[in-house]
């Protein structure tokens, strides 16, 4: 796979408890080179990322509930909020797991919908299933109430987690085209990056995207 | 306090109950309060959206319902923390631990650092405040300017670490905030504090408060 076509799978990003601004400037600058996809910062530094990124056609993602989706459904929606305003293209909102993990999934069905509504025409909404905290019957039911609540895409996994491969075929062979499919955590290879778009997943997030690229044409 | 004059009901009143996996269920919420008001924990620390809950269980008992603000990055706008802060309120929180701006911090601006630690104590009223500085990123001379920080903008406690981090407190770190922020300010030692033994050592160090989620564990291990 040529570079530039590769990167067009990805989306990426730099999100640290303790970077700087400055570091984030220099991050996007570089990542400025490649036709990425997209590219996510924490609420900060968004407006800055907006400006920085601005007529190169790369989307802005704003984070909800990152990563370890523990805020009320109001913190949601008002990160939501913030999103539309500093001009973010999508958002990735990790789910609300205390629900998912205790089998309520109404409650999940109705921070969907909620999120689903405030997002509105503004702001597409990706949301973080966290798989490999889930088993392979919650991953396929939390799936179907994230398509009932409105949204068709999803990104694997969050930050120190890995994808796992089986976890993508698992998902097409369940959902078909219905479900947009962003493989996430731990892809630091070409060949990893390879492995997951052949077997269907429709972008690659890594925040490590140099790496991912080194080894394509 | 010194380690040795406590006793088990002296030392559970000490210890933040704490809850935040992010794989927790309902369950592990209920027993995390029936277990505060058993053993007689300070509080719960628990992610706000889990606060509802931790209020029903808690009703009519002395444990306190500590919100976790900004976890674990504290990479929020001031703006999204109050709204935080205050949305944990209305939902029943009496303590707020909240992640201090770090990026923010670590670039050299303390006047952002200052303005969100003031807007989130004005946020929390007469609630009692927690800042956690998340130690492991900081060198000894920044803790001591964060401590310095959150001491003028009167923030009750200072707090080591998430538990989301590569490191949580050290005996170090506790000795270090505690000659910082002298008697009037707390000290929360808080991640990787396993045993009797890491409790203890906190507290000589200067703790005044401890995070844990193995209070039950540490509370047995002192005699009766």
């Amino acid at each position: 796979m040529k570079k530039q076509a590769l990167a067009r799978t990805i989306k990426t990003g730099i999100q640290r408890t303790d970077l700087t601004e400055d570091e984030v400037r220099q991050a996007i600058e570089k990542a400025k080179q490649y036709p990425f996809v997209a590219y996510a910062v924490d609420a900060p530094y968004l407006e800055l990322a907006r400006e920085l990124f601005e007529g190169t056609g790369v989307l802005l993602t704003a984070p909800v509930a990152y990563p370890l989706g523990g805020i009320t459904l109001e913190t949601r929606l008002d990160q939501i909020a913030f999103a539309i305003k500093v001009g973010a293209d999508e958002i990735n909102a990790s789910l609300n797991f205390n629900a998912i993990k205790s089998g309520d999934f109404s409650t999940v069905l109705d921070e969907m919908k909620r999120m689903v509504e405030a997002a509105g025409d503004s702001l597409d909404v990706i949301v973080i299933p966290q798989l490999h905290i889930l088993t392979n019957e919650e991953k396929l039911r939390l799936c179907y109430v994230i398509l009932e609540g409105g949204c068709n895409a999803i990104k694997t996994n969050g930050h120190g987690s890995l994808c796992r491969p089986e976890d993508i075929t698992l998902l097409r062979r369940e959902f078909g085209n219905d479900l947009s499919i962003e493989a996430s955590g731990g892809i630091r290879t070409t060949a990893q990056a390879a492995e997951l778009l052949e077997l269907g997943a429709n972008f690659i997030h890594t925040s490590t995207p140099y790496s991912v690229l080194e080894d394509a044409e | 306090m010194k380690a040795e004059e406590l006793d088990r009901s002296k030392l559970a009143a000490l210890i933040d109950h704490t809850e935040l996996h992010i794989d927790a269920t309902y369950g592990d919420i209920r027993r995390l309060c029936l277990e505060a008001v058993k053993y007689g924990f300070a509080a719960v620390a628990i992610h706000p959206v889990n606060i509802p809950l931790a209020v029903k269980l808690l009703e009519g008992s002395q444990v306190k319902v500590d919100a976790a603000i900004g976890f674990p990055t504290g990479a929020f706008t001031i703006e999204g923390k109050v709204f935080e802060t205050k949305d944990a309120i209305k939902k029943g929180a009496e303590e707020i631990d909240f992640v201090m701006n770090v990026g923010a911090f670590k670039a050299g601006n303390y006047g952002v650092v200052m303005d969100e630690m003031r807007a989130i104590k004005e946020a929390a009223g007469d609630l009692v405040t927690k800042v956690i500085l998340e130690t492991c990123v900081l060198t000894d001379e920044e803790k001591v300017t964060a401590c310095q920080i959150a001491k003028e903008a009167g923030i009750d406690f200072v707090k080591t670490s998430t538990g989301f981090g590569e490191k949580g407190a050290t005996v170090e770190d506790v000795k270090l905030i505690s000659q910082t922020v002298g008697e009037e300010t707390g000290v929360k030692a808080s991640a990787g504090i396993r045993t009797l033994q890491d409790a203890l050592a906190m507290i000589d160090a200067g703790a005044t408060r401890l995070g844990t989620s193995a209070g039950v564990a540490i509370i047995e291990g002192l005699r009766e």
